[in-house]
């Protein structure tokens, strides 16, 4: 082959360091304490530290990338993007990570989890996720996606000599690989219908009406839908979900609820509300549009109503949380219906960042709440059962009354957190005026109306049941304290000032125009 | 000429995977089953990707079989007579057959019936130094995040496989035992 040739024909691989900074940040955080824990193992206090400032540093590089004009819009070749949807996201993440690894100082300490490992893998998740709100190739977002699922399913199966946490993990690792399996189908099939693995690319396919192949497009829809709905646990993809939360160590259950929902919805939004978009004129596009819209609108239905009457006969603290979490995706699908059918951008943003702001007030109150249950369930999560709740309530005043406050923000009391995250991701499908849509909302209202049953059943559990065996208040450690504090003031907060937050979540950052199409003139 | 050798290879490929699926000794299956991959690769060859001819072989019929023939001997498999109660499975493993054909039939039609005549495949794609040459420009965040991954595979696998700290194993069944 002719080599000057060659090196014509090579393409830029368009390098932006800035963009992928706070990827890059947790990244090299987690290698530093792997190889930290190699020489000396079992810091916990300097892996967590190092991981914690990481974190940290990489939230202050993601507020950075959002309010400092003249970064691209997107670089390496469009795979990466900087928009309101993958930062508001971040945010999100690096949140629910710091929480987690304060949550877990308990755990790692009372059982002697490996703690350096236990550290790199959170971390390594969080790049993960990261990489799910950002990526805008299909081809990111599947290795975000596995690196997220990898690090999941050990850290399911971290408590080895607990035959409850091995089965976790053996169902999660095996029944996640299948929902991967389904994803990349669905993937490569969008891929063959449009030549493409990039979003902006295949929605100006879709919208031009070029591609040959509408029955694929169908198809790998469906594939994806099944991947995504596994992935944020909706029914009826979601029977892994009690048994995989349930054994799980108590902090990784909290990290799960929060973080990998969340980060599915990303992705799952970045996929169907911004690269399947509806364009009235082309017939393929409409057929997909109005097809993903019914299927979603279904999925939410059964997922908010069977997860919230199943979570009422649940007798384990943590099942029921799992089934809450369940009913709480079909919810933030209520909003993301609503980015779907947005005709606008500036509503389509709004929605979106409802959904993200809905994932953030319930990262926030669920993680509190896993931080009570953490503390109360004692070495190897013995204590989780209801019976094990009785009576509390005056004896542990602090632990009980913030548990209570985190079920009145997931029952969504008004004043609390959970109110205005469920107005915000209510009122996109609400004004989009369909009757479909209408029926919808009512069922969340309705659904909602459903859970204050087991949510106040906990209540008073605590306050009002007599205890028949003997109970010591556990000490609350300094770093769980400051968990709980921290998830107290973030319900009132959302819930009182939730309105400069959602603000901000809307605002895109100020970039300049994508470097994509000057490499096509490159090209 | 490629289209004989194409028969060939593929005839010899169909012929391996009824072998693998007809003896009962787990053994031969697998060996019928390395003859399905070098029949791929050859077929891969004959369409000008000689990159996942290479693959195909190294990782598929080398480190994969490797591993299963490995299985094999330490799980010291012993032949095991048909079970009866698993006989509906002849009836959905009938059904997803049919599903797979008529995919393939599906495909081919949609294939004849939108031929692309502008659609010129590249001589160059399959070429090692092209795949390697996209690697390292087009997609240079995806192989960097690959690193990543391979990396916190290697570590979890460690974690699971690493032998428990404390000696004395206690087995927690359930979450009522003091």
């Amino acid at each position: 082959m002719n080599t000057l040739l060659f090196f014509q024909n090579l393409v830029n691989p368009d390098v932006n360091v800035p963009i992928v900074l706070p990827e890059f940040i947790i990244a090299i955080a987690g290698i530093i304490v792997m190889v930290y824990d190699s020489f000396k193992p079992a810091k916990q206090r300097i892996t967590g530290a190092v991981s914690i400032i990481g974190l940290i540093l990489a939230t202050v590089a993601t507020f950075w990338l959002w309010a400092t004009p003249g970064n691209p819009a997107s670089a390496f070749n469009g795979m990466m993007v900087t928009d309101n949807l993958r930062l508001s996201f971040t945010v999100v993440f690096l949140l629910v990570s710091i929480l987690t690894i304060l949550i877990s100082s308990v755990w790692v300490e009372n059982e002697k989890v490996p703690a350096g490992e236990y550290h790199a893998l959170l971390l390594f998740a969080t790049v993960g996720m990261m990489f799910m709100a950002s990526g805008n190739d299909m081809v990111i977002i599947f290795l975000g996606l596995e690196t997220l699922s990898i690090a999941t399913y050990v850290m399911a199966g971290l408590r080895k000599n607990d035959l409850r946490s091995n089965e976790s993990a053996m169902k999660y690792f095996i029944l996640g690989s299948y929902a991967s399996a389904f994803l990349l189908y669905g993937m490569a099939l969008v891929y063959g219908a449009t030549g493409s693995t990039n979003i902006t690319e295949i929605a100006a396919v879709l919208s031009s009406g070029e591609s040959a192949f509408p029955t694929l497009f169908l198809v790998g829809g469906a594939m994806l839908l099944i991947g995504f709905g596994f992935k944020v646990a909706t029914v009826p993809f979601h029977i892994w979900t009690p048994d995989v939360y349930e054994g799980a160590p108590t902090p990784i259950t909290g990290f799960m609820a929060a973080g990998p929902k969340a980060a599915g919805f990303a992705s799952f939004l970045r996929i169907f509300a911004i690269g399947f978009p509806l364009v009235a004129t082309v017939q393929a596009s409409a057929l997909l549009h109005e097809s993903w819209i019914t299927a979603l609108t279904m999925m939410a239905i059964l997922t908010m109503t069977i997860g919230n009457i199943a979570a009422i006969v649940q007798n384990n603290v943590k099942r029921m949380l799992a089934y809450s979490s369940i009913a709480h995706a079909g919810y933030a699908l209520v909003g993301f219906i609503g980015a779907g059918v947005a005709t606008t951008v500036t509503g389509r943003d709004e929605a979106i960042a409802a959904v993200a702001f809905y994932m953030l007030t319930y990262a926030v109150t669920n993680l509190g709440a896993f931080a009570v249950v953490t503390l109360l369930a004692q070495k190897n999560d013995r204590r989780t059962e209801f019976e094990d709740y009785n009576g509390i309530g005056f004896k542990s005043p602090v632990l009980a009354f913030t548990l209570s406050l985190f079920m009145l923000s997931l029952l969504g009391l008004p004043l609390t957190a959970g109110f205005i995250g469920k107005v915000l991701v209510f009122r996109p499908a609400l004004e989009a005026g369909s009757a479909m849509l209408t029926f919808l909302v009512i069922v969340a209202v309705v659904n909602t109306a459903i859970s204050a049953y087991y949510y106040l059943r906990l209540i008073v559990v605590m306050f009002f049941k007599e205890r028949t065996t003997d109970w010591i208040a556990p000490k609350i450690p300094t770093a769980l304290g400051a968990v709980i504090l921290l998830t107290v003031l973030g319900v009132f907060y959302f819930g009182l000032f939730g309105n400069s937050t959602i603000k901000s979540f809307t605002k895109s950052p100020a970039t300049t125009k994508p470097a994509t199409t000057q490499n096509a003139q490159l090209k | 000429m490629a289209t004989a050798l194409f028969f060939i290879f593929a005839g010899f490929a169909i012929a391996c995977a009824i072998s693998c699926v007809y003896h009962k000794n787990p053994l031969y299956s697998a060996i019928s089953l390395i003859g399905v991959f070098i029949a791929l690769a050859c077929v891969y060859l004959t369409l000008a990707a000689p990159f996942i001819a290479v693959v195909q072989i190294l990782v598929y019929a080398g480190a994969i079989m490797v591993l299963v023939v490995f299985v094999i001997m330490l799980l010291n498999l012993e032949e095991e007579s048909p079970l009866n109660r698993l006989r509906y499975l002849y009836g959905i493993g009938g059904a997803l057959g049919l599903v797979l054909l008529a995919q393939t039939f599906f495909i081919f039609y949609a294939v004849t019936k939108n031929q692309d005549k502008n659609l010129k495949p590249d001589d160059s794609v399959g070429q090692t130094l092209n795949i390697g040459a996209a690697m390292y420009t087009e997609y240079l965040l995806p192989v960097e995040i690959v690193g990543i991954l391979l990396l916190m595979a290697i570590i979890g696998a460690m974690i699971m496989s690493r032998r428990l700290r404390r000696a004395k194993l206690e087995l927690v069944v359930d979450n009522k035992e003091e």
